[in-house]
């Protein structure tokens, strides 16, 4: 059992009438990585101020190591580092003097900084762009200016608002081996992600939350073995489905769930697929609606997630 | 328990962000040298003798002490103009993240804007007490260390504004109009002796005109004209302290709230 290093206790934001984090109750272990998984809006990124202090909450608290982030914000920013959703760079800088800085205010010595910084930009292949001014950067390349910076601190606890964004797919793996690499060498990490895969392949637990509220943490394989009709059938249909034709799917003996991803795709959980597709494919032929494809699969965490919301992580977007 | 060493990161930071400032500099120098060369001589020529010793001896001296002052406090303001870039940039939700208390990111920002004014202006501040010539070693020195204070004071002004107003558009509108009445308002450009009543009243708590006469006191020139060097001193001492504090009282309450405009 890991002790708990970071604890949430009711933390809520409210920005007038509107509630972002809605009395959030979650703990994380030492050496944990959690993934906070949720649309955008779901109230991630402002939990994640909220710990690092940035924003006050206006109910609840929450507890960074031994410091309550409302009443000693200054010892509990000593175990955090944050690397924010949006990197954020003034359009003069340059990496090397944003990165040096970094490591200056939290505490490194000139000798280790100059190590550190070289390592991190040379990883994030930024080595060569280290004195150009970041406004001749991609997004890509800011992003990467941004998570250097928890690669140099390598803080007790790092949070990491969505991290590979805008990041292609082989720097996506590099900063994914990284952020383990962090965790392996003893830093807690906080994972805020819309990125399903990415969730499911860094976290020990996914948290997962919806509009402002905590809907299920736990282990991503405990999550998909959980959700009642275990596997998952994917139907592509010549035409569009009716509303009628949807709800009867749905009464099909030991079909647990339907969800509409299109017009003419259904994602359908059921229990013991491989006796009930013969029915269900029957059924279509009933409905005269020829099937174009079907594909069969496990549960994703957007499996879990539809489960608890009814909707898919698209959908949740946006609404 | 403030750290003094996390004070200095965070001053050097805006003094190193300042000097990437190329374009403002060099204009905000034309500037300097154009005020000097054209107007302060132009304006010396149409002063009378009485006026002339009124103000030390000489217009044109009493003139340049005074521009340098108003050089100071305008590179000193510019750190809410800072503010706002980051705000916008979301540079102030980073640095509120990084393990340094408020007070320390406050006070090191109100000396970074202050040190950074000061090294900008101090080749102009040497060229014109070159000009003027320097009497007292001694008097020039505690005249430079109130004014280290005054650009701290400024900067802590421009930071408690720039927290206040929360909006871009509004600050610059205020900076502009404030600039206007606090340099007007002051002995930078012109004695208190020859202000009507009621501008003088003003003039006289101005902390611009505490930081004029005793830059002109501490470069030796001699004039009636002049705010007694201890009740500037004291004044300059009572601006930075109220607004030091104020910064960092309204930083730790308004920064955190978001509502950027």
């Amino acid at each position: 059992m890991m002790a708990t290093i970071i604890r949430i206790a009711n933390l809520t934001k409210r920005f007038g009438e509107f509630i972002a984090v809605d009395h959030l109750n979650l703990e994380v272990g030492e050496g944990e990585i959690l993934g906070l998984l949720g649309p955008n809006g779901a109230g991630k990124t402002t939990t994640l101020l909220m710990l690092t202090t940035v924003i006050k909450p206006s109910e609840g608290t929450a507890f960074i190591g031994p410091y309550d982030v409302t009443q000693e914000p200054d010892k509990a920013r000593t175990l955090i580092g944050m690397a924010f959703q949006e990197p954020k760079l003034l359009w003069v800088d340059a990496p090397w003097d944003i990165l040096n800085w970094h490591a200056k205010i939290c505490g490194l010595s000139a000798e280790e900084r100059k190590k550190r910084v070289r390592w991190v930009l040379e990883e994030l292949e930024l080595w060569n762009d280290r004195l150009k001014s970041v406004h001749t950067f991609s997004g890509g390349m800011r992003k990467r200016v941004e998570i250097a910076k928890i690669l140099i601190q390598r803080p007790k606890i790092a949070i990491v608002d969505e991290p590979t964004a805008q990041i292609d797919i082989v720097g996506k793996h590099r900063i994914w081996n990284m952020i383990r690499d962090l965790r392996n060498e003893g830093s807690t990490i906080l994972l805020a992600t819309n990125e399903l895969y990415e969730a499911d392949v860094l976290s020990h637990r996914v948290a997962i939350m919806h509009k402002g509220k905590l809907l299920v943490c736990d282990e991503p394989k405990k999550l998909k073995d959980n959700i009642p009709g275990g596997d998952v059938i994917e139907i592509t249909l010549e035409r569009d489905i009716l509303n009628e034709t949807f709800e009867k799917v749905k009464k099909i003996p030991r079909v647990v769930n339907a969800l509409a991803i299109k017009q003419n795709q259904l994602k359908i959980y059921l229990n013991q697929a491989e006796e009930v597709l013969p029915k269900i494919t029957e059924f279509f032929m009933k409905e005269q609606l020829p099937v174009r494809s079907i594909r069969m699969s496990e549960p994703s965490l957007d499996d879990v997630f539809a489960h608890y919301t009814g909707l898919t992580i698209e959908e949740a977007q946006k609404e | 328990m403030i750290s003094l060493r996390k004070i200095w990161t965070v001053a050097e930071r805006d003094i190193r962000m300042f000097l990437r400032y190329k374009f403002l500099l060099i204009m905000r120098a034309i500037w300097f040298v154009s005020q000097i060369s054209l107007f302060g001589l132009v304006v010396n020529t149409m002063f009378t003798t009485k006026v002339q010793n009124a103000v030390g001896g000489s217009y044109f001296n009493y003139y340049a002490a005074g521009i340098i002052i108003t050089m100071l406090y305008s590179t000193a303001v510019f750190i809410g103009y800072d503010i706002y870039e980051e705000a916008d940039h979301g540079v102030i939700e980073y640095l509120l993240s990084v393990p340094v208390s408020r007070k320390e990111l406050v006070l090191g920002r109100s000396i970074g804007g202050g040190l950074r004014s000061f090294m900008y202006v101090g080749p102009m501040m040497l060229f014109v007490l070159y000009l003027l010539g320097v009497s007292s070693f001694l008097q020039l020195l505690l005249a430079l260390l109130s004014l280290f204070l005054f650009t701290f004071g400024v900067a802590g002004f421009s930071i408690t504004l720039a927290v206040s107003i929360k909006s871009s558009d509004r600050f610059d509108i205020l900076m502009g109009v404030t600039d206007a009445l606090i340099v007007r308002l002051s002995t930078t450009l012109y004695p208190i002796a020859f202000m009507p009543q009621y501008y003088a009243g003003i003039a006289s708590f101005n902390p611009l005109t505490f930081a004029a006469d005793l830059f002109r006191w501490g470069a030796g020139m001699e004039s009636t004209a002049l705010t007694p060097p201890l009740l500037s001193a004291f004044g300059i001492i009572a601006f930075f302290s109220i607004f030091t504090f104020l910064g960092i009282f309204l930083h730790e309450r308004r920064l955190e709230g978001g509502g950027w405009q």
